[in-house]
């Protein structure tokens, strides 16, 4: 793997600029996307961004029957084949973290994809709480 | 018997021969369909009975045989008295004391069984004269009605699995596509293409598997000519195929019958157990080293599995439904491997050609459809039955020297060749030969044999309606064109039938056709709106009848007829009586009157009437 | 690699690659309902035909389902000729016919001018256009719970025997992937129905949503070895789990570092 995208809570304010950034970065005919990204509060006032891991021995990859779930190796990034989904669900119940969910407004499967190399989460991050690097 | 040499093989024909020669007289009863369908089994029984029971010196009960389809199933049930070939037709259970009798114990003739041409007026009594014979070359036929096709003895007696043996130690696999490809052997089931072409492909191609499939699925509506093979020859279908097989190096196979045949699933199956057990089929044939094996794989009857595709996928125990071949099945066929499929008819063939050389069968039929066609004549024509002929005579000999011409004095109208996706040719196409690339030509096709002669009352529109719903109810319905576009053509034909289309509707009709024949999936669909298509290119008149006119000039179309009774008529009350509606009146020794209000138009007046007093407008 | 021309450009494709794909990469509008990437073709449809010829060909050409139809080196390929226009356009129509219900079908008929259809409106339609997506996504599965079932105009996609299909585990790949939507199901809070069979729904032990069927979740974790604890709570009790995790950690690591 050339890239990682790291996640520092300790630097997250729980601003969800991420969380707009991510679905505007995704948008379809004019309305935006389903974040893939949710900085979520584990403690008052204490947030953690939760998004896709891209685990190396993913489930979800692993769920799917359709192969639809490949790897980028060049980003790193478990990417979701539109083409090849059926939206039968079974990532989404299958991850562990629950990074995987529908998206009822476009209605489809959606998840991290590191916005093929240039997350816009880690660009609009004012507090670089979200950080994409090579390695 | 396993039979392991060659020389134990001339033997075995030698003795067979001797054992019929033995047998100075011969009954074979035929028990071809219709034959059986006129009781022959029972003609059969009583021949045995009769003759066990009279001890005769010339006949002894094991010469009393069954044999496949004579042919002349217009004439059925058919006796053929051997050596001298007396032919005896419409023979009821009743007559067999009579023959018995008569012929086989002082050898005289019962007259009023014999056949007498309607034509001339001329009795016959060695089939073999009668013109319907006559004219005849039999081929694939040559053993079908001559020998019981339970036994093996037989074939072998008359030359069967000599063309095997010669080709097992003679010939190379090369050898023997070559000689078919010479021969010029087009497939018989109705596509033409070459058959050694065919071979050679799947010879040719890299693979440790390679299968010989039999098409026995013969669905088209009237046709026969399969059947009549299977059931009254499967020797000469097995040996084809074996022939086949060592050609192009395969070790299995499989024959698809359609289960609407039971009793050619029955021969074919005693034709394989006899084979296996005299060695002739199965490990090792004739000590050669070369082993084939066969099975019978029964299909369900849909008409599509008799497309090349769908039939392999049924053979596979997949549901019989087509697949798109951009790569040929004969490369990549049954369980994908390579695979040659040919006909019953052109399997039959095969032997003759081994035996006999391709320029002998070169030199019948034409130079592009060598060799002989068997046909089933069907329809409105006198001589219905099955029939061999050599390519390229023309539908004249065929439909009235052969055929008899059309009965009860009716003019004749079409001819439909090729089944349902074939096509209707009208008189003026009487002359042409029938060769493959002919009828292509004319808007027709060869087809697998079929061939339905229509008279003068016969509906250009309605037999196309006939034909439409035929395949739209047998349309695998896996694609749009042939599901939907079918199911509209049909419709709209039974609109014009009905008197309610405009000529819209026409136009409508032809751009529909022309998208089906070239957007379907498989051949069933693209040849599908053939009924349509060469009844509107001949009979274009017809159709405008029916919709500018609102009228059914052949008087079929019910909605578009009436049904008059004029002043023939004499008062005998037999169509009132027989009159489903009560929708005619009259009395005793007068003129009888139809209301048209209350008539169905089911036309049983017309046909009770004697005195044609009954008109159709 | 190979070479094609598609209306008068050429293009560069892989050996082996379906027609259609190349099309679609090159931006093509080409329809197509049976289509799906997922499976394998079948040229159901009809509907993406295109003329197909060769320059050795000297002008005869033919008309082939580019789903089904593998690039080869040298094709000259025309997707928007009149034939192929007829084609789809008589295709649809027909749709049209059989499916008057659809809004999908609709939509396509009216891009290509039709707004009512040539033909006798089919009675018994029910807006399934017979692409087999379903049976065929079913059969990727390994299931084949569902098949098309008699024949011509009478065919439907059934359940064996039109009873509750036994191979069956409610992953609605088959009412998902459908282009028309006609395949019905419905779930209530713990169960789900599909093909007249009513299954159990895992629900989150957290916050009690329905997850996916018990069968289908079975059937993960047999095939692909998924832990069952994966399917016990819903993604969203999953990603605050996840949160709290984190947080954990991160409190430690602050507090260690303190």
């Amino acid at each position: 793997m050339k890239y990682q995208f790291e996640v520092i809570p300790s630097k997250c304010i729980g601003c969800r600029t991420c969380e707009l950034a991510c679905a505007f970065a995704h948008a379809q005919n004019q309305k935006p996307g389903k974040s893939r990204i949710y900085p979520l509060a584990y403690a008052p006032d204490k947030y953690v961004p939760v998004t896709c891991l891209q685990c190396d021995d993913a489930a979800c990859v692993k769920s799917c029957m359709f192969n639809a779930l490949r790897r980028n190796e060049e980003t790193g990034a478990v990417e979701l084949d539109k083409e090849r989904c059926v939206k039968c669900g079974a990532c989404v119940a299958a991850c562990p973290f629950g990074c995987a969910l529908i998206d009822d407004v476009h209605d489809e499967i959606v998840k991290c994809d590191l916005c093929g190399g240039s997350p816009a989460c880690a660009a609009f991050c004012p507090t670089k709480a979200l950080v994409y690097k090579r390695v | 018997m396993r039979i392991d040499s060659i020389a134990k093989l001339s033997q075995w024909r030698q003795e067979c021969q001797a054992k019929l020669a033995a047998q100075k007289r011969k009954v074979l009863v035929c028990l071809g369909p219709g034959c059986l369908a006129g009781g022959s089994d029972e003609i059969l029984e009583e021949f045995k009975r009769i003759v066990a029971e009279k001890k005769l010196a010339d006949i002894s009960v094991e010469a009393v045989k069954k044999t496949g389809c004579h042919g002349f199933c217009a004439r059925g049930p058919l006796v053929v008295i051997e050596p001298e070939g007396i032919f005896y037709s419409k023979v009821k259970k009743a007559n067999v004391a009579e023959i018995v009798e008569t012929t086989l114990e002082k050898g005289k003739l019962v007259e009023k069984l014999l056949y007498t041409d309607p034509r001339t007026d001329k009795t016959y009594t060695d089939y073999k004269e009668i013109p319907f014979y006559a004219r005849q070359e039999r081929i694939s036929l040559r053993n079908v009605g001559q020998i019981d096709p339970d036994e093996i003895g037989e074939y072998v007696a008359r030359g069967g699995y000599a063309a095997l043996a010669k080709v097992l130690t003679e010939m190379k696999p090369q050898d023997v596509i070559d000689a078919v490809s010479q021969s010029g052997l087009r497939g018989r089931g109705g596509g033409g293409f070459p058959t050694g072409r065919k071979w050679a492909t799947c010879a040719r191609e890299e693979s440790d598997i390679r299968y010989v499939l039999c098409n026995g699925d013969e669905g088209d509506p009237g046709a026969f000519m399969d059947r009549c093979i299977m059931e009254g020859d499967p020797h000469s279908v097995l040996e084809g195929m074996i022939i086949c097989a060592y050609a192009v190096g395969s070790r299995e196979g499989y024959v698809y019958v359609r289960e609407e045949y039971p009793l050619a699933v029955i021969n074919m199956q005693k034709a394989i157990d006899a084979a296996h057990e005299c060695g002739l089929l199965g490990a090792n044939i004739l000590a050669s080293g070369f082993s084939y094996d066969i099975k019978i794989s029964r299909g369900g009857g849909a008409f599509v599995c008799g497309e090349s595709s769908a039939l392999m996928r049924s053979v596979a125990g997949e549901v019989g439904e087509p697949r798109a071949k951009y790569i040929r099945s004969v490369v990549k066929g049954l369980h994908d491997k390579p695979t040659v499929l040919n006909n019953v008819e052109t399997y039959a063939t095969v032997p003759v050609i081994m035996e006999k050389g391709a320029d002998w069968f070169r030199s019948i039929g034409t130079e592009k459809s060598t060799g002989t066609k068997a046909f089933s004549l069907a329809g409105k024509v006198r001589n219905t039955g099955l029939i061999e002929v050599p390519m390229g005579i023309s539908l004249r000999e065929i439909i009235f020297d052969i055929g008899g011409g059309i009965p009860d004095g009716r003019e004749f109208k079409a001819v439909q060749t090729g089944g349902p996706s074939g096509g209707c040719l009208p008189a003026d196409k009487l002359d042409l030969p029938v060769d493959f690339d002919t009828l292509t030509r004319a808007g027709s096709m060869m087809g697998s044999g079929g061939m339905i002669i229509m008279d003068d009352r016969t509906c250009a529109v309605d037999v196309a309606r006939y034909f439409l719903n035929f395949l739209v109810e047998e349309s695998c319905g896996k694609c749009v064109p042939c599901r939907e576009g079918l199911y509209q053509l049909h419709k709209l034909c039974v609109k014009i039938c009905e008197g309610k289309a405009t000529e819209n509707d026409l136009a409508l009709m032809e751009r529909l056709s022309k998208v089906i024949q070239t957007a379907s999936l498989c051949g069933l669909g693209q040849s599908g709106p053939n009924p349509f298509v060469s009844t509107v290119q001949y009979f274009r008149d017809e159709y405008l009848a029916h919709i500018r006119d609102k009228k059914c000039p052949a008087g079929v179309c019910r909605e578009l007829i009436t049904y008059t009774i004029n002043d023939k008529c004499t008062g005998c009350l037999a169509c009132i009586k027989v009159c489903p509606v009560d929708a005619i009146t009259g009395e005793k020794k007068k003129l009888h009157v139809i209301d048209q209000e209350a008539c169905t138009r089911c036309g049983s007046c017309y046909a009770v009437c004697n005195f044609d007093a009954v008109d159709i407008v | 690699m190979v070479h094609i021309t598609i209306n008068g450009k050429v293009v560069k494709a892989a050996e082996g690659e379906m027609l259609l794909t190349v099309l679609k990469r090159e931006g093509i509008d080409i329809p197509a309902l049976c289509h799906h990437e997922a499976i394998e073709p079948t040229g159901n449809c009809r509907l993406c035909m295109v003329e197909i010829s060769r320059a050795e060909w000297e002008g005869w050409k033919k008309h082939v389902t580019s789903c089904l139809y593998p690039v080869e080196d040298g094709l000259i390929v025309n997707t928007h000729t009149p034939e192929v226009i007829e084609i789809r356009k008589t295709i649809i129509d027909l749709q049209l016919a059989n499916c008057p219900d659809s809004d999908v079908i609709q939509k396509m008929a009216e891009e290509y001018g039709i707004y009512k259809t040539s033909y006798e409106t089919v009675p018994e339609g029910d807006n399934c256009i017979m692409c087999y997506a379903c049976t065929r996504i079913c059969e990727v599965l390994g299931k084949s719970a569902i098949s098309a079932v008699m024949r011509g105009h009478k065919k439907v996609i059934a359940p064996p025997f039109g009873e509750e299909p036994p191979d069956c585990i409610g992953c609605l790949a088959c009412a998902q992937i459908c282009p028309t939507n006609v395949i019905p199901w419905t779930d209530t809070d713990s169960t789900r129905t599909i093909w007249k069979k009513t299954f159990d729904l895992i629900t989150c032990t957290s916050c009690g949503k329905a997850v996916i069927t018990k069968d289908f979740a079975e059937y993960l974790m047999a095939q692909r070895q998924i832990p069952k604890e994966y399917f016990e709570t819903c993604d969203e009790c999953k990603r605050m789990a996840t949160a709290r995790k984190m947080g954990e950690i991160v409190t430690k690591a602050q507090e260690a570092a303190l």
